[in-house]
């Protein structure tokens, strides 16, 4: 049995050597393919990947806020549960706003391994500068755990977070918002919040532009300051968790709302019309890969098919000697196989030479120069070594077919 | 009381290789054309039998059947008692490969493959040898056809005459009972042609096997022991023009 596959390979190993220039093209189809799919699989899953690492980090990877998902039961519904009971214009009890027990939560939370879980509130002020009014979204952290929560602390353009809790009244503007009110580091402003507190505030410290989720109008203080501002003292509405391993989010937060009743956000929720804008992408992606996979079959197609036209006399005088048809068709599909397993490793090399080209560009984003993000996982190498190989035999097989049924009498008497 | 029977010598009748019953063989067609027809035939061991008769008689057409390159639309051909026609490809190959041996009036050796390795393809497929065996086996087979020197060189590196000679070494490489030529001599010279039609009365006589030619050389076809005349796809005359070698001669 390995005799006979050793003897099948080495005539289809034969037929290949012998015809260099198809031989040439036809891997090089592949090789070209492969090499082309990896660089442009690099390329989109690194994008991607980067693209989604963004998404989960840009803010805690479940935010837990007041909000309740349905309407709080009525105390005559808690009364009767399930019961007939339809019970019409009572008034609603009023709740105070925020997490209720947040500190049971909170410590439920630190329960759960590798989660850190970050309190804070937030509200509405007015910032008030030489009569101009902005509005501004204030959030109070303890910037001592908001820093391993958020990666805010990456996106200071000056100032450090920590800075809060050193000044007084500190607060963190986005730079934008800060050079509408005419402000610079260490100046002074008047916020007024709903309920009627005023209080000054020095700019500690400024937040780059162009954090969509931070947003223009958002202003950091610390926890205990902006409770005071806003009239709500030890109260929070939201509580920022962070996880080690951030694709868990999405049970935990389901855990988290089931226990506690409070919304649970998750990273996957709040992004899942991104999400699903990657599916799109990749089977975009995917389809046109694997086009290129496809058109270099043509080329394993077309190389065996001529092997197999140009070989009939070889296979009538093996079939006359006692080679079965199956050995014959197997014959060509080794040849295909081999082909394709050049062209793989071929293409593999040239498509590590694409990635280190892309790899070395330096590209300007925004001022800052960035690599692009590639993906150089083996994945995508057994990906484009699977496709090729199966596109590689499956093209091989259909001509491989015809040269099983050659019939031996036509060319042995027909001759030459 | 009756004396003992005498002893006589009988006369050595060996059975036959392969038999063939009426076979038949028909292209599909309106009205379909007749190849072979019901053509019966003996072949034996140690004899070499020609098959003779003008152009189109069916003389190749009844090789291929015999030979299993061709399979019959209705008949019988027997080896060993089993009916070939009826059996799958894959035993038919295998039948071919273990016990047939084919020569044909091109040599048909495969280009990419030196003298050696052509011999050796045979061998190879069957695998009853090592490859080192094999080897030297296909040699042995090349220096009994006179080309022990040109083993390495590739088909289009010899003579017509010496590719006929590789060929005829790859047809007996597994030692087959059966040889079948079809116009082996028809590209060759007088000369080569002479060592040829020794070489296959040599493969008869003197190591038994059953040979049949197909040829319309009437020299070869009158150096024959038995001459099988055809007409019009039917056999009209099997001849046995030189008696068979008595037991003690062998």
């Amino acid at each position: 049995m390995l005799g006979r596959l050793s003897l099948l390979i080495h005539i289809a190993a034969r037929h290949l050597l012998m015809r260099r220039r198809q031989t040439l093209v036809a891997t090089s189809g592949v090789a070209v393919g492969v090499g082309f799919f990896l660089a442009v699989s690099a390329l989109m899953v690194g994008s991607q990947n980067d693209f989604v690492r963004q998404l989960i980090d840009v803010a805690p990877h479940i935010i837990v806020s007041d909000e309740l998902r349905s309407p709080p039961p009525q105390p005559g519904v808690r009364a009767y549960p399930g019961g007939a009971v339809q019970i019409h214009g009572y008034k609603q009890r009023n709740e105070v706003r925020g997490i209720k027990d947040w500190q049971r939560l909170m410590a439920r939370t630190g329960a759960i391994e590798g989660a850190i879980a970050s309190p804070s509130l937030s509200g509405a002020v007015t910032l008030r500068m030489g009569g101009r009014d902005e509005p501004l979204a204030v959030v109070g952290v303890e910037p001592g755990i908001e820093a391993k929560v958020s990666n805010i602390a990456d996106k200071m353009r000056a100032g450090q977070l920590i800075d809060l809790e050193r000044v007084q009244g500190g607060v963190i503007l986005g730079e934008e918002l800060a050079r509408r009110l005419g402000l610079n580091m260490g100046d002074i402003v008047s916020a007024t919040s709903a309920a009627g507190v005023t209080r000054s505030l020095r700019v500690v410290g400024l937040v780059k532009k162009g954090n969509s989720m931070l947003g223009g109008s958002t202003g950091y203080m610390l926890l205990r300051e902006a409770q005071s501002l806003l009239g709500r003292p030890f109260i929070i509405n939201r509580i920022g968790i962070k996880l080690t391993d951030a694709y868990a989010a999405q049970t935990i937060a389901a855990q988290l709302e089931a226990q506690s009743g409070y919304k649970a956000e998750s990273w996957q929720e709040r992004s899942s019309d991104f999400l699903s804008l990657l599916l799109t992408r990749n089977i975009v992606m995917y389809s046109v890969v694997s086009a290129i996979l496809l058109v270099a079959s043509f080329g394993i197609y077309t190389a065996v098919s001529t092997s197999v036209a140009d070989k009939r006399k070889d296979i009538a005088i093996l079939r006359s000697m006692g080679f079965s048809q199956g050995d014959l068709q197997l014959v060509f599909v080794l040849e295909g196989l081999a082909l394709a397993v050049v062209g793989v490793l071929l293409g593999w090399a040239l498509g590590t030479g694409l990635m280190g080209v892309l790899g070395s560009l330096d590209l300007s984003v925004g001022g800052e120069i960035q690599h692009i993000p590639l993906d150089k996982s083996p994945r995508q190498y057994a990906i484009a070594a699977g496709a090729s190989l199966a596109a590689g035999v499956v093209a091989a097989w259909l001509p491989a077919r015809k040269a099983a049924s050659v019939d031996p009498v036509d060319i042995l008497r027909g001759a030459l | 009381m009756s004396a003992p029977e005498p002893v006589l010598p009988e006369p050595v009748r060996p059975e036959p290789v392969l038999i063939a019953r009426h076979l038949t063989r028909s292209l599909p067609g309106d009205p379909p054309a007749t190849l072979v027809a019901d053509a019966d035939l003996a072949i034996l061991p140690g004899r070499f039998t020609a098959i003779v008769g003008p152009s189109g008689c069916g003389k190749s057409s009844l090789l291929y059947l015999l030979g299993l390159i061709d399979r019959p639309t209705s008949g019988q051909l027997l080896l060993d008692g089993r009916d070939l026609a009826q059996m799958s490809g894959d035993d038919r190959a295998r039948i071919r490969l273990e016990h047939f041996g084919f020569v044909f009036q091109f040599h048909f050796l495969l280009p990419e493959f030196t003298a050696l390795e052509n011999v050796m393809l045979p061998l190879r497929r069957l695998g009853r040898l090592s490859q080192a065996q094999a080897r030297e086996r296909a040699m042995q087979m090349l220096a009994d056809v006179g080309l022990g020197d040109k083993w390495m060189k590739p088909p289009d590196r010899l003579s017509g005459g010496e590719r006929q000679r590789v060929a005829i070494a790859r047809a007996l490489a597994n030692n087959p009972r059966l040889v079948l030529g079809d116009e082996p001599t028809g590209n060759l010279d007088s000369v080569n042609s002479a060592r040829v039609v020794d070489l296959f009365r040599d493969l008869a006589h003197k190591q038994g096997r059953a040979v049949v030619c197909v040829t319309h050389d009437m020299g070869i076809a009158d150096l024959a022991d038995i001459r099988v005349t055809m007409l019009d796809g039917r056999v009209v005359e099997v001849r046995e023009q030189h008696p068979a070698p008595s037991a003690g001669t062998q």
